[in-house]
């Protein structure tokens, strides 16, 4: 007998009664003494606006469960847009010390290894692009690979997908198709060092080999959006930004390689446990030491993920940029299409951070958190360094997304990190089933002016406006906070989904 | 029987079934349900083969719905039936479907990975019982 895809359980089943202690007016804590086995407290970023929502489902005991975590430093943290995930919450943050055994965890990054999102300037206005915007989005949907099932136009031998995940966008630079300036304003410079490409398997590798270039599914897209408003013009004008101004948002990860590398990873762990002693809630949470040959070997395959990520950003980038040349009739340097920033979302680094005032180097996983140093840092790209770094705040496909800057108290309070999106409120079944009857594709766009093209019926009814917060609450609460800063707020136009 | 439970970000199948082969054969039908929407649409003029070695009931499920999750994302191979059976090894099963053909098949959901996240199977006095989180 089968049941459809609609059948839900009840929700006492899914939400969070454990303790939230306010510690601030966006700060809630989850002592460690709610659970045995906790070494650390849970620290939530939210206000109260958000906590009917973060009761609702069981991040927060995901919270509670990444804090068993050996080795973990300070707290087990999440960002506003936390939402439930598997082993960890989405919008967790988890620092760990190698040198006091600390460990890494896959489930900590995510199947989707560096999922993140990129922004690309141009010198259009609304003006010059809403006449064509609906040839516009059906240009993209047709030259630029979006949805399930779909291969890529680029396709990589072994050897080549080795050269670039080691590389990462620099091996694109040298086919001609990737910027001195892209390089520059990529995370890592589109490289994070330490990548084995060896230690990623044949089936990632068949996995990834016409997929570097492709959107994929789920909550991945690429949006043209207008500068709807600027909140700081400073900050704004170094990122290149103003109002009226026309950016692309691209928001893709690892595709089919990141996952596997996932998969594999776990797979190979699935023993660590008994090995090393751990206690852990929950089988994703699996983990090694940083620095056991388990540990450096998920981190070699993580790394060339990773680097395969900014890659496929990159591709997808290249993609966008020829489709406007064709479309405007001039070139993409000619529009303007500069590469703001590139940010990950999922991701394990090795960073130096103050720890109960000593500085060491931490494992900070970030799993849908996005990394955001204050000015200063010399991570941050020299043209952006005495500013602070970019970070870009994907909303949903019917109201907003922002621009913001490291916050001065990201590093004290979150290892540099802030949320990554709006977050899931709706499951995917609670939206596919409020979506029956209604056509959202015609509501976006009578509502909205929004002109979306989703591969499949189910991309736009899971994906709808209304199964995220409202991200101008999830901003707030990390502009409060310190965290991030705002800077300016973009409205979508035209979105291709699959 | 299977039935897909919400989970916000992803998607959950619960499975009930009398013996632990027909725990596996379910499950598998119901990832495959997730892919596609809809199994009716495969044919099932294809024949494949797979074999989990181990004994422990979890990881055998696990690893048999991670196995046919990889026949479609490499081989692109939906099945809608399968014939599991035990032996000393582990697990065997008898796969029937097509290759995935977008003239006739729709896909509903990427599943990126099978998860571990709450992963559980379980043997009462009713039957075997299973709870497995996709990655959407």
């Amino acid at each position: 007998m089968t049941k459809p895809l609609s059948s839900l359980t009840q929700a006492s089943e899914r939400s969070f009664t454990g303790p939230l202690e306010p510690v601030d007016d966006c700060t809630w804590r989850i002592p460690k003494s709610y659970k045995r086995g906790m070494l650390v407290d849970g620290l939530i970023f939210a206000d109260e606006r958000l906590i009917p929502l973060l009761r609702s489902d069981r991040a927060p005991e995901q919270v509670a469960n990444v804090a068993f975590l050996p080795g973990i430093q300070q707290a087990s943290l999440a960002m506003p847009d936390i939402h439930w995930g598997y082993g960890f919450c989405i919008g967790g943050v988890c620092a760990t010390d190698p040198a006091a055994g600390g460990v890494v965890s896959p489930g900590g990054v995510g199947y989707d290894i560096n999922c993140g999102v990129r922004l690309v300037r141009t010198n259009l206005t609304l003006a010059d692009v809403q006449p064509v915007l609906t040839q516009l989005v059906d240009q993209m949907i047709h030259d630029i690979p979006v949805g399930v099932g779909q291969g890529g136009n680029f396709v990589f031998s072994p050897d080549e997908l080795r050269s670039l995940m080691r590389e990462g966008v620099p091996f694109l630079a040298r086919q001609g198709l990737a910027t001195a300036d892209d390089i520059a304003c990529t995370e890592a410079e589109g490289c994070i060092p330490g990548a084995y490409p060896e230690y990623v398997s044949e089936r990632a590798l068949v996995r990834g080999a016409d997929q570097c270039g492709t959107v994929g599914a789920g909550n991945h897209f690429i949006e043209v959006q207008v500068v709807d408003r600027v909140e700081n013009d400073p900050v704004a004008a170094a990122f290149g930004l103003h109002a009226g101004q026309i950016c692309v948002l691209i928001h893709s990860g690892s595709r089919g390689l990141g996952y596997q590398v996932c998969d594999d990873a776990l797979r190979a762990l699935r023993d660590a446990p008994a090995k090393y002693g751990f206690n852990l809630p929950d089988r994703q949470l699996v983990c090694a030491p940083v620095e056991s040959p388990e540990g450096k070997h998920y981190l070699g395959a993580m790394r060339a993920a990773a680097n395969y990520a900014f890659c496929n950003r990159q591709l997808l980038m290249w993609h966008v940029r020829h489709v406007f040349a064709r479309i405007f009739s001039r070139s993409w340097e000619a529009l303007g299409m500069d590469l703001l920033y590139d940010v990950a979302h999922n991701m394990a680094k090795i960073e130096e951070h103050t720890v109960g005032g000593d500085r060491k180097d931490v494992c900070v996983h970030r799993k849908g958190a996005t990394r955001a140093f204050p000015a200063g840092h010399h991570d941050i790209p020299e043209r952006y360094r005495h500013i602070g770094q970019p970070v870009i705040i994907p909303g949903d496909m019917g109201r907003a997304s922002w621009v913001l800057v490291g916050g001065p108290r990201a590093l004290e309070r979150s290892f540099g990190t802030t949320c990554h999106g709006a977050g899931r409120c709706l499951s995917r079944t609670a939206a596919t089933k409020a979506a029956r009857g209604r056509n959202i594709r015609d509501e976006l766009l009578k509502q909205s002016g929004v002109v979306a093209r989703c591969r499949s019926h189910e991309g736009l009814a899971e994906e709808q406006p209304a199964a995220y917060k409202d991200v101008d609450v999830v901003v707030d609460v990390v502009h409060r906070a310190g965290l991030s800063l705002k800077v300016a707020r973009l409205k979508p136009l035209g979105v291709i989904k699959g | 029987m299977y039935e897909v439970f919400e989970h916000t970000a992803d998607l959950g199948l619960r499975i009930h079934a009398a013996t632990l082969e027909d725990l596996c054969a379910d499950a598998a039908r119901g990832l495959g349900a997730v892919i596609t929407g809809d199994l009716e649409q495969i044919r099932p003029s294809a024949e494949e083969r797979f074999h989990i070695a181990g004994t422990d009931p979890v990881w055998l499920l696990y690893d048999f719905i991670s196995e046919v999750h990889a026949a479609f994302e490499i081989r692109r191979m939906l099945f809608c039936d399968f014939q599991v059976s035990r032996d000393a090894d582990g697990l065997n099963a008898i796969a029937h479907g097509e290759p995935y053909d977008p003239a006739v098949h729709t896909l509903a959901h990427e599943v990126k990975a099978i998860t571990q996240h709450e992963l559980d199977v379980r043997h009462d006095a009713v039957g075997w019982h299973a709870t497995v989180i996709v990655d959407i």
